[in-house]
């Protein structure tokens, strides 16, 4: 296997064979089977007729009926198990794809998020890993057609070189020729295709934004847009069926031209009594039995092509750098909770110096927000600052294993996510097992919010929280947080859609729950500010000033502008 | 917000037509296309008639050499073969673009329809079905009729032709032989049954299931962050694990069951083409009909395979696309809510009144969420309303801009608009939209006449001008789903924009400044200050700084309205907005105002321009 930075689309596309390998074997080999018995049945109904109808031979009917049923449960059987086996390869295939890609997206280094959207990842997980796998099914299918190939091609060659050859240099001819004529044809239709389906796209993110659409009394140009849309959706949708239907016409006709010239040629060979009746029966048989496999060796092509490029964007994916690289340092337990930022500088941090005590409270107050979300960047870890360090301890960040620090240390985001299950479910998510997530839940004031939720604390969260409102939302991740007890917490502005009343009962009960635990709150919330032993006013990327809110309030102009303006 | 939403218990789905109706309406369409429809059945037959003739043809063949007539004589069959050949391609590439024509149509036409309805319906009742039932049906109803009538329509119309038509053949040939080929419709009839009584509850099964995979995807990896602050990985990539395994193990379901339906198709395929060989060969032996013919008849039977297998295996998606169809044409045949009396025009739009008179409101029969509420915004007044989550502040708000009718009582507007059809009341809440597009398009949605001057203005108003400007685009850049990215902050400055645009005389503001993080949020309060201006607004805050702010501040608490005021008259009264304006100010005593703004009790705001 390759070291991780140099993976290849196509050492993706051969891992994923190689997993399934088994499958795949055994489904070629089956799959083959089934050809062969495919290929038999034109060849079968040329002998019964030859044989026996022609003779009118009541035994010879009676043995080749049988024979015809032997290769029927011949090639069905084999034809099912071949198939399973090829759907199961890639399955399989797609569901390994898919988990070390989450292992990936979710490794405590990061990195492989980095500059794609989750909707876009997502659909690596599923789409492109989709494909991957397919290319399993698309290996085992092109094996046997190739098997179908040969076999028709050993029986016709056997009748008669001349017939063998018409029909062997014909179909693959007639299947080129078709290519050729829609290919330009195909392309078009594709981007009409792609036009089409934009109708849908529309309609969709109309509805989605309907309570907006209606709260500015848009419905009317909205929907004459849609119309439109539909409109030149239908054109296009129009345009590329006849295209489709000019390539249709086209396959059709051609391979009636070689039908007719297989039965000229083999009509001519069997007058002359080169070859028997039968055997002109099964070459016409055979002649349309071969389009079959050669059509799927064709779309084995594009599959493969398709596989490539999927195999590609995962490689990519599971080639990201990390953001930050492992230490190998530990820290020592119990965990003190001390906190130092010396020259510190990222972002907009500039030369930044922070002590912060074990067992304190603290308040961060930043002019501007994204100085406030560098500092959580770089005390959460998700970047190394470019200059300066960050202490736990006394132990730098940058010498420990990411995910140990997230033990010690948690940095609980202003937009955190929420995840399905319930609202006690999604408290006690990182919550240790000795602890009682009641006062997380109090503390964070859930507890008011289960009382307004149908199924109280066993309400299901769904779709990453949105079916709470934000206040409810965000008082679940404070809890969460809270009931996580880690050494060290740090918040950013967790009550910023909460009502003052609440944000109030919120504050005291953070003060209590976190009591001697060191605690950081990033906010400009003059009520979470109030109940903290010190304030620290971060401008322009360093601090200004700090003591407590009740002092910075009196003596400090900006601040007074930043909290409560 | 959805404090008080719905509980799942009482949803109600948005009506499905009945397979009656569904037929009825897919007529209605039809029917002024009769001429399309009976034209692009007439070539399609004519195109799988000539096909069969090409058996015949073989069969001739067959007979010629059996007979020992001189090989010269071939050629004229030969000959004939390619011009049906060429008849046939040419009649199919002319037949089916108008099955595609007549369907893609109808299609057109249901779906415009379908999404007119959609934009009416009102949000009452769409809530009460849940976002979802909608999104759903527009999303994959739409689609999957519209590849059903793409790629199964066509692909049945050839299908169930050829069979019939090689039906007649065999007939024609003799009926003996349509007698033996009918031995296998049973075993094929009894196949399709089974399928589609196994295949459509599992394949729903797998929607199901490939939706919460997909779900569970994107809370995982848009939820990476959060995860990893939580040391959650193994937890969730163990429910990624669970849930893919659950798709691969349905996948595999459904593959097994394609497989069984194969596997008695190939029985079916196997008791025809023997009867038919059976046939033959008695037939051939009683005289009654030549080798020829008995191999035309061979070869139609197994010419019938492909169609008869297409066919069968178009019926699922023929089933669902049938269901589909069904909740279509019932939100399609939702009747169209009376509209509003037209509002009085007037030169200029001026700043409206509301009334709220006795209002009595509640979601689910015996929980009131508002009692007996009496409200009146005088024209151009700023009014707060603030209290505690549940106290029932969005629902009056959701009242007042008419999205709920209330359970007693009234709401009453007067009001000017520049035009009759023009907006009374606009409602801007938390929850936001990009419409998918160029950023131009999504602002004129509220109002489509309106210049990119206009446009220009608007942003303005809400500040927003310079960071649009700056995209690499400006205007014209494509924002929204597959475009570019914008903040929340930017998302509700748009909004914002958007009420400038519409210019509704009475404004509506529910929490609309309240996703952005508190930095943001004072930037968004003011462009939502400016875009509020010279209109009579109702503004649910949370922030008790925008609210001291306004010219009046209404205080709910359980559903009732405690208190009324000015912020001065409020904290001198000591009530409960007084000890909320402690608790949010903390330190500060009673009626000290904030630093940055004037300290007046009238309708002036700190204005930058």
């Amino acid at each position: 296997m390759s070291s991780p930075s140099q993976l290849s689309g196509r050492d993706v596309l051969r891992q994923s064979v190689r997993g399934q390998r088994r499958d795949v074997a055994l489904g070629s080999l089956l799959g083959s089977g089934h050809q062969l018995g495919e290929a038999m049945v034109p060849v079968l109904i040329g002998l019964v007729i030859d044989r026996a109808v022609s003779g009118s031979d009541t035994g010879s009917l009676v043995s080749w009926l049988v024979v015809l049923a032997v290769g029927y449960v011949g090639l069905a059987l084999s034809w099912r198990h071949s198939a399973w086996c090829a759907e199961r390869a890639a399955a399989q295939a797609e569901h390994t794809l898919r988990i070390s890609l989450v292992r990936r997206v979710l490794a405590p280094g990061g990195g492989a998020e980095e500059g794609r959207l989750p909707g876009a990842l997502a659909n690596i997980a599923t789409e492109d890993a989709k494909r991957v796998g397919a290319v399993n099914l698309a290996a085992t299918a092109g094996v046997s057609a190739l098997a179908g190939v040969v076999v028709s091609a050993v029986v016709l060659l056997r009748m008669s070189v001349t017939l063998g050859l018409v029909v062997l240099l014909g179909t693959p001819v007639l299947l080129w020729l078709g290519h050729l004529l829609s290919k330009p044809l195909e392309e078009r239709s594709e981007a009409e295709q792609e036009r089409a389906a934009h109708a849908s796209a529309v309609a969709a993110d109309l509805v989605t934004g309907l309570r907006v659409l209606k709260g500015i009394g848009g419905e009317s140009t909205a929907l004459a847009r849609y119309r439109t849309t539909s409109r030149d959706s239908l054109r296009a949708t129009l345009k590329a069926a006849r295209a489709q239907a000019f390539q249709s016409g086209m396959v059709l006709a051609l391979t009636g031209c070689l039908i007719a010239a297989v039965a000229l040629v083999g009509g001519r060979l069997a007058a002359q009594g080169d070859i028997s009746l039968g055997q002109l029966v099964s070459a016409v048989g055979l002649a349309l039995f071969l389009l079959g496999p050669l059509e799927v060796l064709a779309w084995v092509n594009a599959e493969l092509a398709q596989g490539r490029a999927s195999a590609t964007r995962i490689a990519e994916v599971l080639a990201a750098p990390p953001a930050v690289t492992p230490g190998t340092a530990t820290l020592t337990e119990p965990v003190r909770g001390a906190v130092r930022l010396t020259g510190v500088t990222l972002g907009g941090l500039r030369d930044l110096d922070l002590d912060i005590a074990p067992g304190e409270l603290l308040g961060v107050v930043a002019t501007d927000p994204a100085h406030a979300t560098d500092l959580l960047r770089c005390l959460a870890r998700r970047s190394d600052p470019e200059a300066g360090t960050v202490e736990l301890d006394g132990v730098p960040l940058r010498d420990l294993d990411p995910a140990e620090l997230r033990t010690a240390l948690l940095v609980a985001e202003h937009d955190a996510d929420l995840f399905e299950g319930t609202v006690r479910s999604n408290v006690t998510a990182a919550a240790p097992d000795t602890s009682d997530p009641e006062a997380a839940m109090t503390a964070a004031g859930v507890t008011q919010v289960a009382q307004t939720l149908p199924d109280g604390e066993d309400t299901a969260v769904s779709e990453a929280g949105r079916s709470l409102s934000g206040g409810q939302r965000q008082r679940v991740a404070l809890a969460r947080a809270l009931a996580a007890e880690r050494p060290v917490l740090v918040v950013h502005d967790p009550t910023t859609a909460v009502d003052a009343v609440t944000e109030a009962g919120i504050a005291t009960g953070v003060r209590e729950i976190r009591k001697g635990r060191t605690t950081v709150l990033v906010t400009n919330s003059p009520a979470l500010l109030s109940v903290t032993d010190r304030v620290v006013l971060l401008e322009d990327g360093r601090v200004t000033d700090t003591a407590t809110h009740v002092e910075l309030i009196h003596r400090h102009e900006t601040y007074r502008a930043a909290v409560l303006s | 917000m959805s404090d008080l939403e719905l509980p799942f218990s009482t949803r109600e789905l948005l009506p499905t037509a009945t397979p009656r109706r569904t037929r009825a309406a897919v007529g209605e369409l039809v029917r002024p296309r009769r001429g399309l429809a009976v034209g692009a059945f007439a070539v399609m037959v004519a195109a799988t008639a000539i096909g069969l003739l090409v058996q015949p043809l073989l069969g001739r063949m067959v007979d010629l050499v059996a007979d020992h007539r001189p090989p010269d004589e071939l050629t004229l069959p030969a000959v004939l073969l390619v011009l049906v050949a060429v008849a046939q391609g040419g009649t199919t590439a002319l037949g089916l673009p108008l099955v595609s024509r007549l369907g893609e149509t109808v299609l057109a036409q249901l779906r415009e329809r379908f999404v007119e309805r959609a934009l009416q319906l009102p949000l009452e009742q769409v809530e009460k079905a849940g976002s979802g039932d909608l999104n759903a049906r527009v999303t994959r109803d739409v689609s999957v009729v519209g590849e059903a009538v793409r790629g199964a329509l066509p692909e049945l119309a050839r299908s169930l032709l050829a069979i019939v038509l090689t039906f007649a053949a065999l007939a024609a040939l003799d009926w003996r032989f349509l007698l033996a080929a009918l031995l296998a419709v049973p075993v094929q009839a009894g196949t399709a049954r089974w399928y589609v009584r196994n295949a459509v509850p599992l394949y729903a099964e797998q929607r199901i299931a490939m939706g919460a995979q997909q779900q569970q995807l994107l809370d995982t990896i848009s939820g990476a962050g959060t995860v990893r602050a939580f040391r959650l990985e193994e937890p969730h990539t163990e429910s990624v694990t669970q849930r893919s395994s659950t798709a691969v193990a349905l996948t595999m379901r459904g593959v097994r069951l394609v497989l069984g339906f194969y596997n008695r198709l190939h029985i079916a395929e196997y008791t025809g083409l023997a009867a038919v060989l059976v046939t033959g060969f008695l037939l051939v032996r009683a005289d009654s009909v030549s080798i020829g013919t008995a191999t035309a008849a061979a070869l139609y039977f197994h010419s019938l395979f492909g169609p008869i297998n297409q066919a069968l295996a178009l019926l699922d998606d023929a089933q669902s696309a049938t269901a589909a169809l069904a909740r279509l044409v019932g939100v399609a045949d939702v009747p169209v809510p009376e509209s509003a009396p037209p509002a009085p025009t007037a030169q200029h739009r001026e700043p409206g009144t509301v009334t709220v008179t006795g209002v009595h409101h509640e979601y689910v029969p015996g929980r009131p969420v508002l009692r007996d509420v009496h409200l009146t915004l005088a024209a151009g007044e700023r009014v707060a309303l603030v209290g505690p989550s549940g106290a029932g502040k969005t629902t009056l708000a959701k009242l007042i801009a008419g999205v709920h009718r209330p359970t007693s009582g009234t709401v009453h507007l007067t009001g000017a608009s520049t035009t009759a059809d023009s907006l009374q009341v606009a409602l801007v809440t938390q929850e936001t939209h990009v419409f998918a597009g160029p950023l131009a398009d999504d602002l004129r949605l509220a109002r489509a006449d309106a210049s990119d001057e206009a446009l220009r203005k608007a942003l303005t108003e809400v500040d927003a001008l310079d960071w649009v400007s700056a995209l690499p685009e400006g205007l014209d850049t494509v924002v929204g789903e597959g475009g570019h990215r914008l903040t929340a902050a930017q998302v509700q400055q748009l909004a914002l924009a958007r009420l400038v645009l519409a210019d509704p005389p009475v404004a509506v503001l529910d929490e609309a400044t309240a996703e952005a993080g508190s930095t943001g949020a004072r930037l968004l309060e003011k462009a939502a200050d400016r875009a509020i201006e010279d209109r009579t607004a109702l503004v649910v805050a949370h922030r008790l700084t925008q609210a001291a702010d306004a010219d009046r501040i209404v205080v709910m608490d359980g559903g009732r309205i405690v208190e009324s005021g000015t912020h001065d008259e409020l904290c001198a009264a000591a009530g409960t907005y007084a000890s909320l304006w402690q608790a949010w100010s903390g330190t500060r005593t009673t009626a000290e105002k904030p630093p940055t703004r004037p300290s007046t009790g009238t309708t002036t705001t700190m204005k930058d321009h």
